[in-house]
């Protein structure tokens, strides 16, 4: 979903970078008060396991594979707020240190895929770990993909409303909803599968690493 | 001028371009901001243009591509300036960035907040690092399988290496806020 400059609006940005202003400002006083001196050190591990996690890849059936994002096992294992600082600082190094990304896109990015993928993450392993443990996980790889997709979707097929000529020609994105909802959403709920997969796994794998530090 | 503040300034100076470009939607003066960025990268400008192009090709050429056939199927005409407009305005931002990524130390441009500096090296020491070692565990999958690993096996790694990075992250920040702590970091 790594969309590069000069596709989304400033119309769209701006107000997006508003928006995330806000929260990473609340979300590094929220993380500092909830950590004690460490605070720097872990926000900086855990943005670099954010950064490796995306080189890990996601088995596609056939031989190929995609890259997993990691923002519902991080938002699993260590909250929201966590997960969104490392993952939006992670999108920041990708666009400024290794050109990957756009700089006006990391808003969207940040919002869709930090933010609201790590608290719907959250909130669904909240809700069904009562009911399931695994399934709790596993829907929460699933919709920390499926539902960034959703909003980035949103973001760009709104492009073509919110900026275009007189003579009404898209000066950005140019497809509307009818094109990005199938295009991204039909790939990305069958990706969320291995992501959720990836999250049951390597949330169960922690878990017993972290007992065996503790026995041992 | 101090290394510092010169980084700092560069810092602006892009985000203000960068703010620029993406504003702009006339072809003519993409072009001009195009061609400026290529002088300005001067003995560079073929490099730069090289990673602009190979960072923004995939996603721009499947848009452009796609618009083109949409647009030819229900008017039999080319959207030329839909075409021009966007692909110099992506090219023209992708030059910035990278000429930005070549020509200035980001972390002496963050010098202005010690503590995001300081985020931001540990952060990218560890995340360089921890690549490597990810790759390592991919060509380790490959060598220990004489024909290419099945999909259970595959799956079985990356969780392995995800719960590796994640435990190997955890111990990363105790060791670092340990080493932080011994030099007075914290006082």
């Amino acid at each position: 979903m790594h969309i590069p400059d000069g596709f989304i609006a400033p119309q769209m940005y701006l107000p997006l970078y508003a928006m995330a202003a806000g929260l990473w400002a609340y979300g590094a006083r929220r993380v500092g008060r909830e950590l004690d001196e460490a605070t720097l050190p872990w926000l900086a591990s855990l943005t670099a396991a954010a950064f490796a996690l995306s080189f890990v890849a996601l088995p596609l059936p056939g031989g190929t594979s995609a890259h997993v994002t990691g923002v519902g096992l991080l938002a699993v294992l260590f909250g929201v707020w966590h997960a969104f600082m490392a993952a939006s600082l992670v999108y920041a190094m990708q666009a400024l240190l290794f050109g990957d990304g756009g700089v006006t896109t990391l808003s969207l990015n940040a919002l869709a895929m930090a933010f609201c993928g790590a608290l719907s993450a959250r909130a669904f392993y909240l809700a069904v770990r009562p009911l399931h443990v695994g399934l709790a996980l596993f829907l929460a790889g699933w919709i920390a993909l499926f539902l960034p997709a959703l909003l980035v979707a949103l973001a760009l097929g709104a492009q073509p409303l919110i900026a275009r000529d007189a003579a009404g020609t898209p000066l950005y994105f140019p497809f509307g909803w009818s094109v990005t909802l199938p295009a991204l959403l039909i790939p990305h709920a069958l990706l969320g599968i291995g992501e959720g997969a990836l999250t049951l796994l390597g949330a169960r794998l922690i878990d017993r690493l972290r007992t065996r530090y503790r026995t041992g | 001028m101090n290394p510092a503040h010169r980084a700092r300034a560069q810092l602006l100076a892009y985000a203000v371009a960068v703010m620029l470009a993406s504003a702009l939607s006339t072809p003519a003066w993409l072009l001009a901001g195009v061609l400026a960025a290529l002088l300005l990268a001067g003995r560079q400008a073929l490099v730069i243009l090289r990673r602009a192009l190979l960072a923004t090709l995939a996603f721009s050429a499947v848009v452009s591509a796609t618009y083109v056939g949409h647009v030819w199927w229900l008017t039999a005409t080319l959207p030329w300036d839909w075409l021009l407009t966007v692909n110099l305005r992506v090219l023209l931002m992708a030059l910035l960035t990278f000429l930005f990524i070549a020509r200035v130390n980001l972390f002496l441009a963050l010098g202005f907040s010690r503590r995001l500096s300081f985020l931001l090296v540990l952060a990218t020491s560890q995340a360089l690092a921890l690549r490597r070692t990810l790759a390592d565990f991919r060509l380790a999958l490959h060598s220990r399988t004489i024909r290419p690993a099945g999909l259970r096996a595959r799956y079985r790694a990356a969780a392995r290496a995800m719960a590796w990075l994640l435990d190997r992250a955890l111990a990363n920040a105790h060791e670092s806020a340990q080493a932080l702590q011994a030099r007075g970091w914290f006082e």
